[in-house]
């Protein structure tokens, strides 16, 4: 934690490409006016406009209304030169019955991506605007937030976005090994994870 | 910045121990999971060689609640310690599981081994002792960190990498003829992950990490270590040798981008 404090903290530090200020503390960080193209990691808003946030505790309540789980955790990045010897056996643990989409919560995303991101909520809400939406990653992840941003944009009423993730879930209850979506997984090749 | 820590806290990333099973998570669903998921890593090593359960060959202890997830400290306590030619640490949610392998010379003294670790995800973690009779033995605890594995530095990659392969060494109490001296050595390197974004530029650091480690008093080995993306940055170890007083402490290491550095050490001696 105290790296990610660390690192939170020199981000505060440097000039971000985006459209609001750098945030300086975990609570002062306005909302930017669109997406947020900054690093994915860094301190985020308490709100998100359009949207309903909410911690573990709320998600346990919704499950049995069978809320749309989106996980837009960023997959591990294998190192270019990690030796072929040795075992690379990522994995991903998340809520369970959720859909991973990793690295849906990027921006700027390739046109083509960014429809794929919103045909598959179209797919995973069965056209229903109003049915609910929960998007996630970890704590001081931007990838989640941006994921809600884009589906209040595109006219989605029932948003709620998890700002503690994974991370906040599995502190007190059990996550499940989750595989990336096959749709948009088989889309090739994959953004630069950033 | 009162305040973050406090968030810190809410928000449950420092690690916890629970339990002392090696399935400790919960719900049958995960358990299967979880085992499922150390039957893929330990054949991936260790081929289709059996493991033995065992609950006094290796304990491990790793913090109740560790701040940081890219420094989690681990202890491995091996009381049996004649018996113990080899253990591999193996922290099975890293992308990168098997940690460390540490092979005991004969100036060595296996009875405690500590190393800090970086944890990606709530994870078990195995020690696998190899006993000199060739057979594999294994103990489990369940770590409660998350993100150990990409976080950042916190500091440019020339400052990480400033005094690289600089060396300490510290030695504990009084030597004493035929007792074994407790030692921690001390190594400057960023041992980058490659999975870690350097947050000025947005590229990913290239893995850089000590994968050799060797450490002898005279001619006689202590241990040899091969390290992985999974120990932490400024690699500290802690370990138990036994004097022979045949010659300084001699620490050699390497790295995977051709890094070798070389150190000795006054070995501490019972007749000083």
């Amino acid at each position: 934690m105290r790296a990610l404090l660390r690192g939170a903290a020199i981000l505060a530090a440097l000039t971000v490409p985006a459209a609001a200020a750098p945030a300086d503390s975990p609570v002062n960080v306005p909302e930017p006016q669109g997406l947020w193209t900054g690093p994915q990691r860094g301190y985020t808003p308490a709100t998100l406009k359009g949207a309903t946030v909410i911690d573990s505790e709320q998600l346990a309540t919704m499950l049995p209304e069978r809320p749309v789980l989106l996980d837009v955790v960023l997959a591990d990045r294998k190192p270019a030169n990690f030796p072929a010897d040795r075992p690379w056996l990522p994995t991903h643990r998340s809520i369970p019955d959720a859909v991973w989409m990793p690295g849906a919560g990027v921006a700027p995303l390739s046109a083509e991506r960014e429809a794929l991101f919103l045909r598959r909520v179209g797919e995973l809400t069965g056209g229903d605007k109003g049915k609910a939406v929960v998007t996630f990653c970890r704590p001081e992840c931007w990838g989640s937030w941006n994921a809600g941003r884009r589906l209040v944009e595109a006219g989605y009423t029932n948003v709620h976005w998890l700002p503690l993730g994974v991370e906040g879930w599995q502190d007190a209850r059990d996550t499940a090994v989750v595989k990336p979506d096959p749709a948009w997984a088989a889309l090739a090749p994959a953004e630069p994870e950033r | 910045m009162k305040t973050a820590a406090t968030l810190a806290l809410g928000l449950a990333l420092s690690t916890a121990l629970a339990g002392g099973a090696a399935q400790a998570a919960g719900a049958s669903d995960t358990d299967a999971e979880r085992a499922a998921r150390w039957k893929e890593i330990a054949t991936s090593i260790f081929g289709d060689r059996s493991i033995a359960p065992t609950d006094t060959l290796v304990k491990i202890e790793a913090p109740k609640r560790a701040e940081d997830a890219a420094l989690v400290p681990i202890t491995l306590t091996m009381p049996e310690k004649d018996k113990v030619k080899a253990v591999h640490l193996v922290i099975d949610d890293n992308p990168s599981p098997y940690a460390a392998h540490v092979t005991f010379g004969p100036a060595a003294d296996p009875s405690e081994l500590k190393l800090r670790v970086r944890v990606n995800n709530y994870t078990n973690v195995h020690a696998v002792v190899e006993t000199k009779d060739g057979a594999l033995h294994e103990a489990a605890v369940f770590v409660k960190a998350s993100g150990g594995c990409s976080a950042p530095m916190g500091m440019s990659d020339e400052e990480a990498m400033k005094g690289m392969g600089e060396m300490r060494m510290r030695f504990a109490g009084e030597p004493a003829s035929g007792k074994p001296v407790e030692a921690t050595l001390m190594v400057r390197h960023p041992n980058f992950s490659g999975m870690q974004m350097n947050q000025v530029t947005r590229d990913y650091t290239p893995a850089r990490y000590i994968n050799k480690l060797s450490v002898s008093e005279g001619d006689a080995n202590v241990f040899t270590l091969d390290g992985d993306i999974s120990i932490a940055s400024n690699p500290v170890i802690g370990f138990r040798f036994l004097p022979q007083g045949k010659g300084p402490v001699k620490v050699v290491a390497s790295d995977n981008q051709g890094g070798r550095w070389e150190h000795s050490f006054a070995a501490p001696s019972a007749s000083n």
